[in-house]
């Protein structure tokens, strides 16, 4: 969905209006926005060893042309801290296909460097797959939305 | 009975590798198909490898259904697409492909060339992989 890169995030919030795709699905649309959250409130908290837990072992991260993997993803987030930035985040569909579900929504990001104030907003698509019980976190993507 | 589970066990665990090893090189290969159907126009070939709950994320942010890529690929601009780096990662019946694609056209008579890369999501459904999500984004020169 988001990575906090190498910034702060002081709120990630409002996983709304989200329409599951299939019938019968509430549970496990609920189970993976809970994880969409769990991600963001990692990312706010800096937490590697949570991070941990919800990114597979082979997430591929795809976000303004750059990929990073999942040990990339966690080695950025130590460096969080230094410039504060506020996203909001909006999931607008869950899709499930066999196992694994899809989410896709936007986000605004309002980051602060030097006293100045950058919005920018993303569309992104992420893919979780469910492993023995758990949703895990095996692709995410996010191209910018224009201004 | 001993040797009979003894047997299925074992044929049950080189179906699962067969399975996979095959999975990689027809995804990839499907993942060439996909990139020659937008540039000889053919969504007819492409209809067969999307999923019909299909979702497509543009380098521009938009949201296209399997309609509306199957749509695109009948005026799309590319003569060519030359795709690189790919790398399949397997779970389960869920399979997420990244890479880069290179595409050449013209558009408004004038050439373009542009680098992407991707991330899509195949899954194994009624005996065959079928994508149900790509995400592209412009990744410069």
């Amino acid at each position: 969905m988001r990575t906090t890169g190498w910034l702060l995030i002081l709120v990630c919030a409002g996983l709304l209006r989200v329409r599951a795709q299939e019938g019968g699905k509430g549970g496990a649309t609920t189970a993976v926005l809970a994880q969409e959250q769990a991600w963001s409130d990692a990312e706010s908290r800096n937490d590697t060893g949570a991070l941990e837990q919800i990114f597979d072992n082979a997430l591929v991260f795809i976000e303004d042309g750059r990929l990073a993997t999942k040990g990339e993803c966690l080695a950025r987030v130590p460096l969080a801290g230094s410039h504060p930035r506020q996203i909001v985040a909006a999931a607008t569909a869950v899709h499930f296909f066999g196992s694994a579900a899809v989410v896709v929504g936007t986000y605004h990001e309002l980051a602060v460097k030097d006293g100045k104030a950058s919005p920018k907003a993303w569309r992104f698509i992420d893919t979780w797959v469910n492993k023995q019980g758990r949703w895990m976190l095996v692709a995410a993507g996010a191209s910018p939305l224009p201004k | 009975m001993i040797s009979l589970l003894a047997w299925a066990g074992t044929s049950a665990g080189y179906a699962q590798a067969g399975f996979d090893a095959d999975a990689e090189s027809k995804i990839v290969a499907m993942e060439h198909v996909w990139a020659q159907a937008y540039t000889i126009k053919d969504p007819k070939a492409l209809a067969a490898i999307l999923d019909d709950g299909f979702v497509c994320v543009t380098s521009e942010g938009k949201v296209l259904s399997k309609a509306e890529v199957l749509a695109d690929v009948r005026t799309y601009t590319a003569l060519q697409i030359l795709t690189e780096s790919m790398l399949v990662h397997l779970h389960g019946d869920t399979a997420i492909v990244s890479g880069i694609f290179r595409t050449k056209g013209v558009e408004h008579g004038k050439p373009y060339t542009r680098r992407e890369r991707f991330v899509d999501t195949w899954i194994y459904k009624n005996g065959q992989w079928v994508s149900v999500t790509t995400m592209v984004s412009f990744a410069g020169d």
